[in-house]
């Protein structure tokens, strides 16, 4: 028994291990991660590299508001029409977009994976019922349904990550399905039923460790979809207006006239969302092309 | 092949039964009231009975459901509060408004998309062209369609001069087809329709190039090749055997693209159905929004139902069970 646990060790993590090492593998790839840290690590310190409140009044030394200012010393990405400072809006917007993806890719992940693997692992009955309210969910028109669900309970950015995961676990649950099937009907699966293992170890051990790659694509997809969607809310005029998103920053401006004279205001968080999401994409796609044979590069 | 086509039809007519009732639950049971925005404040308790009868807003709300349904069934999506006028009647405009901009936008985006996604797929593998192409099209694709037509705005309408970016111009009068057979709405025509395309082509460029890249290293196109026509005609012939995947993806997409094309709507305050979508939900005008929202949903479930039976004629190796 110690032996063998002896000799699985270094091949325990391999789950985890062996998706890093594909995305290293890729400059694409490698460039998303990048991207994607760097944002990470301007989220975490948001707070202290913001110059101004994000609400602030810029006022002139006699006292009259500053609005729609270009570029400064004083104020580095200008101000908006209300006097607001651009930067620090831009700088804390890094917090809201990663909250949002972040969060609602967790609970995208969570709802998919179970859907899937309960689905695929037990087949049968189970299958065809969580299928059948997969296909409805799939049914329903993404964004409209975003727009209808957040005008009737509310901009809030909870409301918003609710919606997010409501939405974007039925594709998931799809694909993670199909990779749970043909794990399924593994010899080594079969055999650890037949030692009498159970349902929930076979799973735990088996399963998960081994769709994993699949659990990480959608889930990386996801973080994506989440940004896109509180973004595209946001700018339309349905974003939680307690706090400063990229997405409401560009509807502020759309909404008071500025979109096309103010370039200072509308550029950084434009810039922001293509790269943060373009990223994401790339990492995806890394995925994609590295797991399927026929794609990849010999 | 026949009992295929019917059973793929009652499952469709379940989906939308389903998609129906989650929709009119969300409406009703969310709202506290859905007569604040309907009744005056100050009005008299029978007036305001008669209104909210005329309404359907009386009986509990299983009655409301099945006379929901019932009025579904023979096409009576009830009177917007807001219009105070039938809800065919707003929509209709709406959404031709809309296809002017979403038909010929993803057919010019499919067709763009999938040729340069030949082109990419047929490049040496690991060159400058498939690199850049990959890159470039990702990049497009991460691209919220907002930004898109942000940037459309600022070129070719703030910067150049070019081309307005808001409406559809001055109807001048003119109603029915007539309207359309402007000068000045083909000049606003022109901005959301290219924020259609550009939205649309990554994605097929993308799914294009992989199909191509899967098929070249397959035996018939060593044939092909052996054969001593030209590379080009080699590249069809592997971009030819992609198309099927695409063509299936297709429908779906489209679908899903009409859904997505609201938010270019709002860039270019184009009045299409994705706008007065918004417009409805944020006026609390419940019976658009709901209809608007059921249109979009059928929409959606006939595209699957013809992506699924085209792959069968296209392909003749799909067996129909």
């Amino acid at each position: 028994m110690s032996v063998t646990a002896e000799h699985a060790s270094p091949r325990r993590l391999a789950w985890l291990t062996d998706p890093l090492r594909l995305l290293m593998s890729d400059s694409f790839a490698v460039a998303g991660v990048t991207v994607f840290g760097i944002f990470v690590l301007i989220a975490i310190f948001a707070p202290w590299i913001a110059t101004h409140p994000p609400y602030e009044s810029a006022l002139s030394p006699e006292g009259r508001l500053l609005r729609l200012q270009p570029p400064s010393a004083e104020h580095w990405f200008g101000t908006t029409t209300f006097g607001h400072d651009v930067f620090s809006q831009f700088i804390l917007g890094f917090r809201i977009a990663l909250m949002v993806g972040v969060l609602g890719a967790l609970a995208v992940g969570v709802i998919s994976t179970m859907f899937g693997v309960i689905s695929g692992y037990f087949g049968g009955l189970i299958d065809d019922i969580l299928m059948r309210i997969t296909d409805v969910a799939l049914s329903i028109p993404t964004l409209p349904f975003a727009i209808v669900a957040v005008g009737l309970l509310g901009p809030s950015i909870n409301n918003i990550i609710l919606v997010i995961a409501l939405l974007f676990w039925r594709n998931g649950a799809r694909i993670i399905r199909s990779a749970v099937l043909t794990e399924r009907e593994r010899v080594y699966v079969r055999w650890a039923r037949a030692a009498g293992a159970s349902h929930l170890h076979i799973i735990l051990r088996h399963i998960l460790p081994n769709v994993f790659r699949v659990v990480f694509l959608w889930i990386t997809m996801s973080v994506a979809f989440a940004i896109l969607t509180e973004a595209s809310l946001s700018f339309i005029g349905l974003g939680d207006p307690s706090v400063v998103s990229w997405g409401q920053m560009l509807n502020t401006a759309f909404s008071s006239g500025n979109l096309r004279t103010a370039w200072w205001w509308v550029v950084p968080p434009s810039v922001a969302l293509v790269m943060l999401i373009s990223a994401l994409y790339l990492i995806g796609r890394a995925f994609e092309e590295q797991t399927n044979p026929r794609l990849r590069r010999n | 092949m026949r009992a295929y086509i019917l059973r793929r039809l009652a499952q469709s007519v379940l989906v939308v039964l389903a998609v129906t009732t989650i929709m009119f639950f969300m409406f009703r049971v969310v709202p506290s009231d859905p007569t604040v925005m309907l009744v005056e404040r100050g009005i008299s308790e029978e007036a305001r009975q008669a209104l909210l009868e005329r309404w359907g807003l009386t009986g509990s709300l299983w009655e409301q459901y099945l006379r929901y349904m019932g009025n579904l069934l023979v096409g009576d999506f009830g009177s917007s509060f807001f219009y105070r006028q039938p809800v065919w009647d707003v929509l209709l405009p709406r959404i031709a408004n809309t296809l002017w901009i979403a038909v010929p936008g993803l057919l010019l985006g499919a067709l763009i998309g999938s040729a340069l996604g030949m082109v990419v797929g047929w490049a040496r593998r690991g060159g400058a062209v498939e690199r850049g192409g990959i890159l470039v099209a990702t990049i497009i694709r991460g691209t919220p369609s907002f930004i898109i037509g942000i940037a459309l705005l600022a070129i070719f309408s703030s910067w150049l001069g070019w081309l307005p970016g808001f409406g559809m111009g001055d109807a001048g009068g003119a109603t029915g087809l007539a309207r359309y057979l402007r000068w000045d709405f083909l000049l606003h025509l022109i901005l959301p329709l290219m924020a259609v395309v550009i939205y649309f082509l990554p994605e097929n460029l993308l799914l294009m190039r992989s199909g191509v890249v899967e098929n070249r290293t397959e035996d018939y196109i060593e044939l092909v090749r052996a054969k001593g026509v030209s590379d080009a005609r080699v590249a069809w012939h592997a971009g030819r055997n992609s198309l099927l995947p695409l063509i299936t993806w297709l429908f779906p997409a489209l679908a899903e693209t009409i859904a997505g094309i609201v938010v270019i709507e709002i860039v270019f305050s184009w009045p299409g159905i994705g706008r007065e979508l918004v417009l409805a939900v944020t006026r609390q005008d419940y019976p658009v929004a709901q209809a608007a929202f059921f249109l979009l949903a059928v929409m959606i479930v006939l595209a699957n139902l013809a992506a699924d039976l085209t792959y069968g004629k296209l392909d003749p190796r799909v067996v129909y069970k």
